[in-house]
């Protein structure tokens, strides 16, 4: 029996992929970031240290992605979530529009934050 | 068995048994956590707006409190939900790309005693901070 009609439209493969994709660069970069916090925590936890390190546009970019990709893999993994129960229509697509507003705004306020440098 | 949906305690009780079956919750509740966190760290960090005005006194501020005792155990429980959910990560990215449902649970054991002796090591780096600070008058004779 062929299933090709019956389920939806959307594989979801390429988020499947990209949420791979995603948390291997985390966790790269959430080893760097506990280096940088915890164990030498001076450089994490004091302006000047901070100040100096946000004139390095190399680090400005990191951060950028750093935001892009930790609320993306985070709200995708809650849309994956989402997914796996049956729900109205309307519901999900209620709540898609949420994660990605969410997403929106919580990545403008982290690029404030670090452009504002 | 006989499997009645709407009995949702029967469900839970029937499910969650299994070692595959307590990652897979257990990566959940992290990741949604964690999604919940970086959200906060991100409100957080928004006192580096102000570095113009104030010259960083705000941030220096919050990161003062943020290196209390009681938001650095905070930060060691934040470690326990990272650690498991990028070491489980790990563990379903073995799955899916390198056969790994053939000994998902021995990698399943491996991220709990990985997990926990990280753990322990990164309350060690945690605190030893402020374990220093806070003995440094007993190796100091100048202190005194």
């Amino acid at each position: 029996m062929s299933y090709k009609h019956l389920g939806s439209r959307n594989s979801g493969a390429p988020g499947w992929l990209f949420q791979r994709i995603t948390g291997i660069v985390l966790i790269v970069a959430m080893v760097g970031h506990y280096i940088l916090m915890h164990y030498t925590p001076s450089s994490g936890h004091e302006f000047a240290s901070t100040f100096e390190r946000m004139q390095n546009p190399l680090w400005k970019i990191f951060y950028l992605t750093f935001v892009v990709i930790g609320l993306y893999h985070g709200l995708n993994g809650i849309w994956g979530i989402v997914r796996d129960f049956k729900m109205k229509r309307w519901i999900s697509v209620t709540i898609l529009g949420v994660l990605i507003i969410a997403g929106i705004s919580f990545a403008t306020l982290g690029f404030m934050n670090v452009l504002v440098f | 068995m006989k499997f009645f949906q709407h009995n949702w305690t029967k469900v839970l009780i029937a499910y969650h048994r299994f070692a595959g079956s307590w990652a897979w919750i257990l990566h959940r509740i992290t990741g949604i956590a964690l999604t919940g966190y970086i959200m906060l760290h991100i409100i957080a960090l928004s006192s580096l707006q102000k570095h113009k005005i104030d010259n960083g006194k705000a941030f220096n501020e919050e990161m003062a409190l943020f290196s209390s005792p009681f938001f650095l155990f905070l930060e060691w429980l934040l470690f326990a939900f990272v650690i498991f959910h990028s070491l489980n990560g790990i563990r379903i990215v073995l799955i899916d790309f390198a056969n790994g449902a053939r000994y998902q649970k021995k990698l399943h054991y491996a991220v709990l005693t990985i997990g926990i002796i990280a753990f322990l090591v990164m309350g060690y780096v945690i605190f030893s901070h402020q374990l220093n600070e806070s003995t440094a008058f007993l190796f100091s004779p100048t202190n005194k």
